[in-house]
């Protein structure tokens, strides 16, 4: 299986990891071999008919940044859309930073991979939560399959596992803790007492937080993630801006205290049912499916047979969201 | 065993049969039913009171099937079944008239505001508040869109139950 990488950042390397570290194992078992035929970057692109080496486009990209600098197939300057004229390829694995203003690039990438009857896995939500249908409409036009299981919840299973392993219930609703950031400092805010200020900068000198904050704890990157189960799981058609949003600056250690004299936590938490889709802090019951700690992602679905089932899992981290795209390109090459 | 339930039903046809037919199906025997179609609540649904016979399990499938109907049980052996329901506000809570809050919610019928917990910030536009309401059964929706409806008004963050 050919791929074209667009995208070299954390989730992009990831996929390079994986694939570096998992191609044998593959082979073996189901007979697939994963060739990376391009990748691009801000930078430019790399381009081989043959396959990139997945550990030295790592290494050259964490010397130089750069993945026009890989010897002899670097092109500096080539943008992303040329690229996909320019190679032979089977697969576009779109992990482009998310815009949740447009949704591009990648929303222009994955229509025009679609037009080229290839195969779109993608973990960026901002296309998800903005066009959805309009990608849909497209790759079922066009005959092609398009998987997007690590734009929510990383390496938790959700989408898949919804249509997959549950494919004779309906789901009724899904209530999940689907950003890592903002459970991170409400657990840590609830564990030592401190200031919501405080966390968040401990946060951020942790990594956890990115120095402007706003998407994760306005509850916006959630959002965008109730969009894409509404609309993949629900069968809704629906889009960011039909979802309700609190986020978690308004909490104070005090209303913590407070909850946790009644036995609750506070949670941020995502509702999707098709009569409510909502972010915002909850109290849910220590010691309850919601209660997982840390960065930690989990959702819960209502189901007509099944009643309730809990998926627990690592929301973010390079490798992990790395893992959800394997799995989908797996898939794929399963079902062909 | 025997128990009394009181249930509300919409005043529409075919609400009784639906009801009857799978308490029937559990095991449980009915004794008396008593329907007084003119007399309605303040919800304009009418109030049904139902005899059983039956175990104590079958007594309970009863009650969970009730319950998956979205029929709401009002009373068991003469005792109202009442919700506890716990939210906190955040927000300026004092300055905002708390005692107009409180009636608020108290004016609410079948609805009590049973514990209210205040706790100030530093800020006063984050004091914390946790309100625990006792309501008739399936009342919570009501409650809740009333609790919205003045934290809209007056700028409070609800934190509501999962």
């Amino acid at each position: 299986m050919k791929i074209c990488l667009m995208g070299f950042g954390a989730v992009g390397q990831g996929v390079a990891r994986v694939i570096s570290l998992k191609n044998d194992h593959l082979n073996d078992k189901y007979g697939l071999d994963v060739k990376i035929v391009a990748v691009t970057d801000t930078s430019g692109a790399a381009i081989a008919e043959e396959g990139l080496d997945p550990d030295l486009l790592l290494e050259i990209k964490s010397k130089t940044g750069k993945v026009c600098d890989y010897p002899e197939k670097g092109i500096s300057d080539l943008d992303a859309l040329s690229v996909l004229d320019q190679v032979e390829y089977d697969c576009l694995v779109e992990v482009t930073p998310t815009n949740i203003q447009d949704g591009e690039p990648a929303k222009t990438l994955m229509i025009k991979a679609m037009a080229d009857k290839k195969d779109v896995v993608t973990s960026n939500k901002g296309p998800l939560a903005l066009s959805f249908s309009d990608l849909i409409k497209n790759a079922q036009e066009n005959d092609v399959q398009f998987k997007f299981e690590a734009s929510v919840g990383g390496a938790m299973p959700i989408i898949n596992f919804a249509q997959q392993t549950l494919p004779g219930c309906d789901i009724e609703s899904i209530f999940g803790i689907l950003n890592g950031t903002t459970n991170f400092i409400l657990s840590r805010m609830t564990r030592e007492g401190s200031s919501y200020e405080n966390t968040l900068q401990e946060a951020q000198q942790m990594g956890i937080a990115e120095t402007d904050p706003t998407q994760d704890v306005e509850g916006i990157d959630a959002a965008c993630k109730t969009v894409i189960l509404a609309n993949s799981i629900l069968g809704m058609d629906v889009t960011l801006k039909d979802v309700e949003l609190d986020g978690i600056s308004r909490i104070t250690s005090e209303s913590i205290a407070l909850a946790k004299k009644e036995g609750f936590l506070i949670k941020l938490i995502a509702e999707v049912s098709s009569h409510t889709l909502k972010v915002s802090p909850r109290l849910v019951r220590e010691g309850s499916p919601y209660s997982v700690e840390g960065t930690l992602n989990m959702a819960t679905l209502k189901t007509d047979l099944a009643d309730e089932v809990t998926v627990v899992g690592r929301g973010a981290g390079s490798i992990e969201t790395a893992a959800a795209i394997l799995s989908d390109l797996v898939n794929i090459w399963k079902s062909k | 065993m025997r128990t009394n339930l009181v249930l509300e039903l919409l005043d529409v046809p075919g609400q009784l049969v639906g009801v009857l037919e799978p308490i029937g199906g559990l095991g449980a025997n009915i004794v008396t039913v008593i329907h007084q179609r003119d007399v309605k609540t303040e919800r304009g649904t009418v109030p049904v009171q139902i005899t059983l016979e039956g175990d104590e399990e079958n007594l309970d499938l009863v009650l969970k099937e009730l319950e998956r109907l979205g029929i709401s049980v009002i009373e068991i052996d003469g005792v109202l079944r009442k919700e506890k329901i716990t939210t906190i506000l955040i927000g300026n809570i004092v300055d905002r008239d708390v005692k107009d809050t409180m009636d608020q919610i108290n004016q609410l019928q079948g609805v009590r505001v049973a514990d209210l917990d205040l706790k100030m910030a530093e800020e006063p536009l984050e004091s914390s508040a946790k309100i625990i309401v006792e309501a008739d059964y399936g009342k919570r929706d009501e409650v809740m869109d009333k609790i919205h409806k003045i934290a809209e008004n007056k700028d409070f963050l609800v934190i509501s139950e999962v």
